[in-house]
C-alpha cells in the first residue's frame, strides 16, 4: 500500500511519517509541501523523498493519503485527494468552519474514497482501559469529570499555530477535540451544551522563538486565545470540564499532557495517558524531560488506518467525529463570545 | 506593661472546635469558656483546658473578649451580632454566613459596635497555599493566566449530619470548594462570573456530591475550582496549578505526601466524621491560623484575611450554587438574591 503526506505543516506528521515506515506492508512514498523550504528541511530530515507538488504526489496513484497541513488549509487538499480517488487521514481539528468539514465530507463521498480524522487519542492504551471499563460497567454511574489537555505553546515547532487566519484559533481549536472526542466515544452519546471562558494573558503579543531545526527565528504576533476552560454536557446528565490552555512553559519536563479524572457511582478514577515516563535528568545540558515509554497511540491509529483501507471498511474514527468535534469547538467559541451556554 | 490576658469562649465542640481549642491552648490568651449541644465532649473539653462549661451563649459572653464561632454555618449570624451586642470580639469558623445578607450584617454590626470580626478562612494559613500566593504576589510566575484548584473528601457527617443539610451548611460547595474560591480570589482578584455543575443538582440521588466551577475574574483570569465530597474515605486531596505570562507553579498533595504507611492487616478504614487535610508540620495549621488571630486581636498585627475575605469568598460559593440551579452563568454583581 503506497501512502504519502500531504504537507509538514502540523508536527505530528513528525511522527506519522515514522509510524507509516513501521507498518511493513506500507510504501512511504514521500512527502509534498506548498511551503518549499519546509519540505525540503523535513524530506532531508527524514530522509524521503520529495515532490514537487501535491499534484506531482497524487499523480502517482497512491492509495492513500495523510493531510497535515495548517487547520484552516485541509479542505483544499483533502478535496484535491478526492478528486484523485486517494484515501485520506486528516490531521485534527477536521476544519475550523462547519462549510469546510461538509464540503470535504461530500466530496470523499461522491468520489467514494475514505475520509479518517487523525484522533490517536483513541488508540491511547490507557483510555481504552477506561473505556473497557465503563462498558463493563465496573464504575458504575458516571456523574462527572474534570479533563486536562494542556500543552506548550505549539510555537517552537510551527509558528503557523498563533495565526488565525491558518489555525483558526488558539488554544480551545487545538486542543478541545481530543478530550470531547475521548469522552463521546466512551460514553457512546454525544454533547448537548458548552459553556467556555478563555483569555490571553500568556504569550500576550509578540513572542520570539527558535522553529525546531530550522536557523530562522520568528518573530510571531500571537493574535489567538492562549487559555480555555470548557463546560460540557452530555445527553447521559453527565458534565466534563476541558481545560485546553497552553500554560505548560518552554521548559516543563515534556510538550504536555492529557489527563482526567471521573467520578462515578463506584468512586473515583485517575487516568493520566502520558504518565508511563522514565525521569531523565542530564547536567550538560542541564535539563530534566521524561522520556515516554508507553504504548504508541499513533502508531496504533495508523495501522487502523491502514486496516480499514484493505478490508474496505469505515475507519474506527470517522469523519463525522471529525465534524462533532469541530461543532463543539465552534460552540465554545460562540460561548466564549456571548458569555452563555451554547446548545448543540 | 503587661497587656491583660485574652479570654476566649468557644462555642460549638464538632471536629472543628475541638481543633481550635487546641490551637487556642498554643497561644497566651486563655480559653476559659465553653458551649456546646453536646455536654459531654464540652466537660471533656473544659476538663482539658481547664475551662468553664456555660449552658448558653449569653450566661458565657460577660466573661470572655473573643467568642470563637465553631457551630453549623447557619447559625453564626446570630451568634455573633449577640457577640457584638455585648461588646466582644469574633472570630468566625468559614462560610462568614449562611447568607450574604447574613454576612453583610455580621460585618456592619461588628463595625458599629467597635468589635473585631475574623473569619476562619484557614487555607491562607497552610504553608503550601501561603508559599504559592507570596511567590506568585512577588511576581515568579508573570501575570496570573489560568488557576486551578481542586479540594476532594470524603462527605463529612458531623452533628445531625448538618454539613449534608442544604439550609444550614449550603452543602459542598458552600462548605468545601469556599477555601478555593477565597485562594482564587486571592490569587486573581475580583471575581466577576461563575458558572458551575454539581451532582447534587444533577443526579439528586447519588449520594455524594462533587462540582466544577469556572470562574472569569474582572481582570480576564479564568479559574477552574474543583470540589469533591465524593472520594471513598481516607482519601483527602488537594492541588493548586497557577501559569502566568512567565511560568507555571504547581502542588500536587498526592505528590507532597511525606510519610506512607502500608500496612498487612485489612482492617476497614472508618471515615473520619469531619475530614481534614493534614500534612507533617511542626505546627498544624490551623494552629498557625489561631496564633495570627491572636496577635491581631492582642497586639493589632496586621492580618491576611479579612471579613470582607469571607462574604466575598461567600458571594462565589452563592453564585456557584445558584449557577448549577439554573444552569446558567452568574454574575456576581447582578445575583437575584444574597440573601
Amino acid at each position: 500500500m503506497r501512502i504519502g503526506i500531504m504537507s509538514f505543516a502540523h508536527l505530528h506528521a513528525e511522527a506519522y511519517i515514522e509510524n507509516l515506515r513501521a507498518i511493513p506492508e506500507v510504501e512511504m512514498i514521500g512527502i509534498a509541501d506548498e511551503d518549499v523550504d519546509r519540505g525540503r528541511l523535513y524530506a532531508e530530515q527524514f530522509d524521503a523523498h520529495l515532490f514537487p507538488d501535491y499534484a506531482a504526489m497524487l499523480a502517482t496513484k497512491p492509495d492513500a493519503v495523510l493531510v497535515c497541513s495548517e487547520n484552516t488549509r485541509h479542505r483544499p487538499l483533502v478535496e484535491m485527494a478526492a478528486a484523485a480517488g486517494v484515501h485520506v487521514l486528516c490531521e485534527k481539528p477536521l476544519a475550523t468552519t462547519a462549510e469546510d468539514a461538509s464540503a470535504m465530507i461530500a466530496a470523499c463521498e461522491k468520489a467514494g474514497v475514505m475520509l479518517m480524522t487523525a484522533f490517536p487519542m483513541r488508540f491511547s492504551a490507557p483510555l481504552q482501559q477506561l473505556k473497557a471499563q465503563i462498558n463493563q460497567g465496573n464504575l458504575g454511574k458516571i456523574y462527572c469529570l474534570n479533563t486536562v489537555n494542556q500543552g506548550q505553546i505549539p510555537l517552537d515547532y510551527r509558528p503557523w499555530f498563533v495565526d488565525p487566519e491558518l489555525s483558526g484559533g488558539g488554544a480551545l481549536i487545538d486542543h478541545i477535540v481530543h478530550l470531547a472526542d475521548v469522552m463521546r466515544w466512551s460514553f457512546g452519546c454525544e454533547v448537548t451544551s458548552v459553556y467556555a471562558q478563555a483569555n490571553q494573558i500568556m504569550y500576550p503579543e509578540e513572542v520570539s522563538t527558535n522553529a525546531a531545526g530550522l536557523s530562522i527565528v520568528y518573530a510571531e504576533e500571537v493574535a489567538v486565545e492562549t487559555a480555555g476552560l470548557a463546560m460540557l454536557t452530555f445527553e447521559n446528565g453527565v458534565f466534563a470540564t476541558i481545560d485546553c490552555s497552553w500554560t505548560k512553559p518552554l521548559n516543563y519536563p515534556t510538550w504536555g499532557g492529557l489527563s482526567l479524572e471521573m467520578i462515578s457511582e463506584r468512586g473515583l478514577t485517575i487516568v493520566d495517558a502520558f504518565k508511563q515516563n522514565l525521569n531523565v535528568f542530564t547536567e550538560n545540558p542541564i535539563g530534566h524531560s521524561w522520556a515516554y515509554w508507553g504504548s504508541d497511540a499513533n502508531q496504533a491509529m495508523i495501522e487502523e488506518f491502514v486496516a480499514a483501507i484493505k478490508e474496505n471498511r469505515e475507519p474506527a474514527v470517522t469523519a463525522r467525529d471529525g465534524q462533532i468535534g469541530l461543532d463543539i469547538t465552534l460552540a465554545a467559541y460562540e460561548s466564549v463570545r456571548t458569555g452563555q451556554p451554547v446548545s448543540l | 506593661m503587661m497587656d491583660k490576658q485574652l479570654r476566649i469562649g468557644l462555642i460549638g465542640t464538632g471536629a472543628m472546635g475541638q481543633t481550635h481549642a487546641h490551637a487556642w491552648d498554643q497561644t497566651a490568651a486563655n480559653l476559659c469558656g465553653i458551649v456546646s449541644r453536646s455536654e459531654e465532649t464540652a466537660q471533656t473539653l473544659a476538663r482539658q483546658y481547664d475551662a468553664t462549661v456555660y449552658e448558653s451563649l449569653d450566661s458565657m459572653l460577660p466573661h470572655i473578649d473573643v467568642l470563637d464561632i465553631c457551630t453549623p454555618t447557619d447559625l453564626h449570624h446570630e451568634m455573633a451580632l449577640a457577640a457584638a451586642a455585648a461588646g466582644v470580639h469574633v472570630v468566625c469558623e468559614k462560610p462568614l454566613a449562611r447568607t450574604a445578607k447574613h454576612a453583610q450584617e455580621m460585618i456592619d454590626v461588628c463595625d458599629a459596635a467597635g468589635v473585631k470580626l475574623l473569619v476562619a478562612q484557614v487555607v491562607r494559613f497552610f504553608p503550601e497555599y501561603a508559599l504559592a500566593q507570596k511567590k506568585i504576589a512577588s511576581g515568579d510566575i508573570g501575570d496570573v493566566a489560568v488557576i486551578r484548584l481542586k479540594r476532594g473528601s470524603s462527605q463529612p457527617v458531623g452533628e445531625n449530619k448538618w454539613f449534608l443539610d442544604q439550609e444550614k451548611s449550603g452543602g459542598m460547595i458552600l462548605d468545601l470548594m469556599i477555601h478555593d474560591f477565597d485562594f482564587a480570589r486571592w490569587l486573581g482578584g475580583e471575581v466577576e462570573t461563575v458558572f458551575a455543575k454539581s451532582v447534587r443538582q444533577e443526579n439528586p440521588e447519588a449520594e455524594v456530591d462533587h462540582a466544577l466551577a469556572i470562574l472569569t475574574h474582572k481582570n480576564g483570569v479564568i479559574s477552574h475550582i474543583e470540589g469533591s465530597w465524593a472520594y471513598p474515605p481516607p482519601l483527602f486531596r488537594t492541588q493548586i496549578e497557577v501559569a502566568g505570562s512567565n511560568g507555571f507553579i504547581q502542588h500536587d498533595s498526592d505528590k507532597t505526601a511525606a510519610t506512607a504507611m502500608y500496612f498487612h492487616e485489612s482492617k476497614t478504614v472508618e471515615a473520619p466524621s469531619v475530614p481534614l487535610p493534614s500534612s507533617p508540620l511542626h505546627e498544624d495549621p490551623y494552629t498557625t491560623q489561631i496564633k495570627a488571630f491572636y496577635q491581631h486581636l492582642q497586639h493589632d498585627e496586621p492580618l491576611r484575611v479579612s471579613a470582607a475575605d469571607g462574604l466575598a469568598a461567600l458571594k462565589i460559593g452563592l453564585a456557584a450554587l445558584q449557577s448549577a440551579r439554573t444552569g446558567l452563568p452568574v454574575n456576581i454583581r447582578e445575583m437575584e438574591s444574597v440573601s
